[in-house]
C-alpha cells in the first residue's frame, strides 16, 4: 500500500523534474532559436519572391546549408541580408545563418560538435584560429574547389589572400577583413597648432603630437592594451612575430616577441605613459573609443571596422581624421596584417553539401555582395572589383576617412612579416602579450624583461601545442 | 532530524497489527526492505540528476586531468600527473589560490557586515521600512552579467561616474580596473554590492525569527542596545550567519561572471581568480587536461574549507 501511494507521489515528482530538465535544455538552445528566427524574419522580409520560388522548387528539395557566424549588430543584419538575397536568387540551395556568439564561443561550439552531425557546413573563424582549423583536420580547403572549378582568384585582394594562403593553398575564403588605423581629432589638432591634414607617421611624431595635444596634465592619446596592436606594430616594422618564416615555412617553434621591434615598440609606449602624454585606459578598445568620442583624448588606434561608429560617435562635436599606423622613424618598410575572419567548409558533410557551400562562398565573394557588405559594416571588400560598384563609391564620398584604410592595405609590402604570423596558440599568446604590456606600463618590469618572459611563455605553449598535433 | 520525526509522525511498521506472530519477524524484514526501496525510489530522481550533471562530469574530469588534449579537445595522450605537477611547480595554482583567498577576504566579511548592519537597522524601522527593504534586497534580482556591465561603466577611467564623483569632491581619479593594485579591490566592491541582496534577505528573515519577547524581557532587565545585539541578536542569528558565511565563501571561490566581464583576469593576472583561470585554460586555450586538473584541485580546496567551517565555526553556532 505504501508503495502504491509512493507511486502516486513519484509520478508527479518525476514529471516535475523532467519539466525542469527540459526547461534547462530549452534555455541552452533558446539563443540559437531566436537567431534562427531572426534569420527567418530576414528571409521573409526579402519579399515574396523567395517564398514563391520556394514553392516552385518544392519538387527538387534544395540543399540545406547551415552557416555559423559571429557577427552581431550591424554585421548580423548584413549577413541576414546576404543570406536572404542568396536564397531568393536561386532555388537549389537554402542557407541558414546562425549566430553562435563571439569567435571563441563559436569555435568552442564547433569543438563540442566534433563527431556528430550537429555542426555547420560553413563556419566563420577569426584569423588567429587559422592554424587550429588547418591542424584540426575538420575542413576541406577551399583551394580544392578553386582548382576544380577553375575559379579566378586574381580579382581578389592579393594582400588578403596572402594571409590565408598557408602551404601554398588557400584554406579558407576571406570574408570580413580589417586593419588597424590611427584615428585623430582634427579639431584638437588645429587647436594644438598641428596640421590637421598631416597625421603623425612615426612613433616619434606620434609622441610629439600627443604631448602637444595633452592639456593641463591630461593625456593627448591612448592605445588600448590589445595584443593585436602589438602584432600589427611588428609587421609595420617588417619584423616577424614567430620563427620559421612567421610560422609559414614550417610550424613555428619560438616566439620572437622580445626582438628589437618589440622592445622598441614597448619602450615607446611606456615612455608616453610615464610622461603622461598617453593614458592607459586598459585592454578594451571600447574604453579608448568612448574617451576619444568624448574628446578626452585626441589620438587612438583601432580597427577600420570601427570607422563608422567612430565617425558617428564624434558627430558634430569634431571631425575625425584617419592616418596610417605609426612606426619607428628608422624602421624598415613593412605594412599591416589582415585581421578579421574567413569562411571554412567543413569536411564531415556530404560532397553535395560542400559543393553547395562553395557555390554560396562564390556568391559572397562577388563584387556586388562585397560592396554592400563593406558599406554596411566597414570591413574591406575582398574583391577588388567591388571598388567599382556605385554603393561603395558613394560610401567613400560620405566617409572619405575610409580611403586611408584602403591605401594602407595597398601600400603594405609583401613579406612574411606582413602576411601575418601563424601559430596554434595565438589566442593564448595574445593574453600573454597583453599581460607583458601591462607589466611594463605599470612599471613592474622593464619592457625588455616583460617581453622576454612573455616570449619564453609563448615558446613553451607553442611546444606543448606542437606535441599534441602530429 | 529529530524535530522532523516529531513533526511528522510516520507510521512505523512496528506499530502495525500483524495477526500471525510467527511470521512477524519475516514480514518485519520485508517491510524494512520495502521502506528502503521506497526511500531509494524517492531519491532516484535526484540521484539521476546528480549522476548526470555532477558525478559523471566529476569522473570525466579525473580522466581528462591525467591526459593531454589536442587543440580540438580530443585526448592526445596519457601523461599521468604531469598536469598537476606543472600546476604546482609553475606557481599557477598558488597564485590562483592567493588571488582567490584575497578576493574572499575582501568580499565575504565586508558583505556580511554591511548586510547585517542594514538588516538590524531596518528591522525596527517604523516608516518606510518596505522601501528600504526593497532597495537593499534589489541586487538579488540582477544577473551578474548585467550588473557587471553597469559597473564597467561606473569604473570607466575617464568617463565613469565614480571618477566624476571623486573629481567633484576634489580628489584625484582612480584607475579602478586598470591598475593592478586596485583592480581586485574594485571587483570586490562590485561583488559586495551584488551579494548584498541575498545576504540582506537571509539575515532579515533570520532576525524575524527571533521572538520579540526576548528583547522585551531583556529590556526590562535593563539591557541596552549593544547588549541586546551582543547577547540576543547575534547568538540567535548565528545559524543564519553561519549559513550565509558558508554560502558566501563557496560563492567567492566560484566567482566568474564579474571577473570575465570587468577585467578578464587582468591586469597582470591580479584578478585571475581560480575559476576564471580554469575557464581560460579549458575554453580559451583548449587544454582540457590542465583545466580539469585545476578544477579538481579547487574541489579539494573547497571541500577542506567547508570541513573546517563545519568543524570549528559551527561550534560557535547556537541552535534554538
Amino acid at each position: 500500500m505504501t508503495i502504491r501511494r509512493a507511486g502516486q507521489v513519484v509520478g508527479p515528482v518525476m514529471l516535475g523534474l523532467m519539466l525542469l530538465l527540459s526547461a534547462c535544455g530549452n534555455n541552452a538552445e533558446s539563443n540559437t532559436n531566436s537567431n534562427n528566427q531572426a534569420a527567418n524574419e530576414g528571409k521573409n522580409a526579402a519579399g515574396t519572391a523567395g517564398s514563391a520560388e520556394g514553392t516552385v522548387s518544392a519538387a527538387a528539395a534544395p540543399v540545406k546549408l547551415t552557416w555559423w557566424h559571429s557577427m552581431s549588430g550591424a554585421g548580423e543584419k548584413a549577413i541576414n541580408q546576404i543570406v536572404s538575397d542568396f536564397n531568393a536568387s536561386q532555388s537549389a540551395i537554402r542557407v541558414e545563418a546562425v549566430y553562435q556568439g563571439k569567435y571563441d564561443e563559436s569555435l568552442n561550439k564547433l569543438k563540442a560538435s566534433i563527431g556528430s552531425d550537429s555542426g555547420p557546413d560553413l563556419i566563420q573563424v577569426y584569423e588567429i584560429g587559422s592554424k587550429f582549423m588547418i591542424d584540426s583536420g575538420l575542413i576541406t580547403p577551399v583551394q580544392q574547389f578553386i582548382d576544380a572549378d577553375g575559379y579566378d582568384v586574381s580579382d581578389l585582394e592579393p594582400n588578403i589572400l596572402r594571409y590565408y594562403t598557408i602551404d601554398d593553398k588557400l584554406n579558407a575564403m576571406p570574408f570580413n577583413t580589417s586593419n588597424p588605423i590611427l584615428y585623430y581629432n582634427k579639431d584638437a589638432f588645429k587647436a594644438a597648432g598641428l596640421d590637421p591634414e598631416k597625421p603623425p607617421r612615426t612613433f616619434e611624431e606620434f609622441a610629439e603630437a600627443a604631448a602637444k595635444l595633452g592639456k593641463d596634465g591630461k593625456a593627448g592619446a591612448s592605445i588600448a592594451i590589445y595584443g593585436w596592436f602589438m602584432e600589427q606594430l611588428f609587421a609595420n616594422q617588417n619584423a616577424e612575430y614567430v620563427n620559421n618564416g612567421n610560422g609559414r615555412e614550417a610550424a613555428a617553434t619560438e616566439s620572437l616577441l622580445a626582438s628589437e621591434a618589440g622592445v622598441k615598440t614597448l619602450e615607446w609606449w611606456k615612455k608616453m605613459v610615464d610622461e603622461g602624454v598617453a593614458a592607459n585606459l586598459g585592454r578594451d578598445t571600447d574604453d579608448t573609443d568612448s574617451a576619444f568620442a568624448a574628446g578626452q583624448i585626441a589620438m587612438t588606434l583601432n580597427s577600420t571596422a570601427s570607422l563608422r561608429n567612430m565617425v558617428e560617435a564624434a558627430g558634430d562635436k569634431f571631425e575625425v581624421g584617419t592616418g596610417f599606423l605609426p612606426k619607428p622613424g628608422d624602421a624598415k618598410d613593412g605594412g599591416v596584417i589582415v585581421g578579421g575572419a574567413s569562411l571554412y567548409i567543413m569536411n564531415n558533410k556530404p560532397e553535395e553539401q560542400q559543393q553547395a557551400a562553395w557555390e554560396f562562398i562564390k556568391y559572397v565573394a562577388s563584387p556586388e555582395v562585397q560592396a554592400n557588405w563593406s558599406v554596411n559594416t566597414g570591413y574591406f571588400p575582398i574583391n577588388k572589383a567591388a571598388y567599382d560598384e556605385q554603393v561603395l563609391k558613394d560610401n567613400m564620398a560620405k566617409y572619405p576617412q575610409f580611403q586611408t584604410a584602403v591605401d594602407q592595405l595597398h601600400a603594405s609590402g609583401a613579406s612574411a612579416a606582413t602576411s601575418g604570423a601563424v601559430m596554434g596558440v595565438f589566442p593564448e599568446a595574445r593574453q600573454i602579450v597583453e599581460g607583458a604590456i601591462e607589466a611594463a606600463l605599470n612599471g613592474q618590469q622593464t619592457p625588455e624583461a616583460a617581453l622576454k618572459d612573455a616570449a619564453a611563455q609563448i615558446t613553451d605553449k607553442i611546444g606543448q601545442y606542437n606535441a599534441t598535433v602530429k | 532530524m529529530s524535530e522532523l520525526e516529531q513533526a511528522i509522525p510516520l507510521s512505523r511498521p512496528e506499530s502495525r497489527t500483524v495477526p500471525a506472530v510467527r511470521s512477524r519477524r519475516l514480514s518485519l524484514h520485508r517491510l524494512k526492505l520495502r521502506e528502503q526501496l521506497l526511500a531509494y525510489l524517492f531519491l532516484a530522481p535526484s540521484l539521476v540528476l546528480f549522476g548526470v550533471f555532477l558525478f559523471y562530469p566529476l569522473l570525466q574530469s579525473v580522466y581528462l586531468s591525467l591526459h593531454s588534449t589536442d587543440p580540438a579537445g580530443r585526448i592526445a595522450g596519457f601523461i599521468g600527473f604531469d598536469n598537476f605537477a606543472a600546476l604546482l611547480s609553475s606557481g599557477l595554482f598558488l597564485k590562483g589560490i592567493k588571488v582567490t583567498a584575497m578576493f574572499t577576504l575582501l568580499t565575504v566579511p565586508a558583505g556580511i557586515l554591511v548586510s547585517l548592519v542594514l538588516a538590524v537597522l531596518t528591522r525596527h524601522l517604523l516608516r518606510g521600512k518596505r522601501v528600504f527593504q526593497l532597495i537593499f534586497s534589489l541586487p538579488v534580482v540582477m544577473a551578474v552579467g548585467s550588473a557587471a556591465v553597469i559597473w564597467k561603466f561606473l569604473f570607466h577611467p575617464t568617463l565613469g561616474m565614480l571618477n566624476y564623483l571623486l573629481e567633484l569632491a576634489g580628489l584625484p581619479p582612480v584607475a579602478w580596473l586598470i591598475n593592478p593594485d586596485t583592480a581586485l579591490l574594485s571587483v570586490s566592491l562590485m561583488t559586495v554590492w551584488m551579494n548584498l541582496g541575498f545576504n540582506y534577505i537571509m539575515l532579515s528573515s533570520g532576525l524575524l525569527g527571533i521572538p520579540e519577547e526576548l528583547y522585551e524581557s531583556a529590556r526590562m532587565d535593563g539591557a541596552g542596545g549593544s547588549t541586546l545585539l551582543r547577547r540576543i541578536t547575534l547568538p540567535l542569528l548565528s545559524p543564519t550567519l553561519f549559513f550565509v558565511l558558508v554560502v558566501s565563501v563557496i560563492g567567492a571561490f566560484q566567482t566568474f561572471g564579474q571577473i570575465n566581464i570587468l577585467t578578464a583576469g587582468g591586469p597582470i593576472d591580479s584578478t585571475n581568480v581560480f575559476v576564471y583561470s580554469i575557464y581560460r585554460e579549458a575554453f580559451v586555450n583548449f587544454r582540457f587536461g590542465m583545466g580539469s586538473a585545476q578544477a579538481l584541485l579547487l574541489f579539494v580546496v573547497i571541500l577542506l574549507l567547508t570541513l573546517i567551517q563545519f568543524k570549528w565555526v559551527e561550534k560557535k553556532v547556537h541552535y534554538q
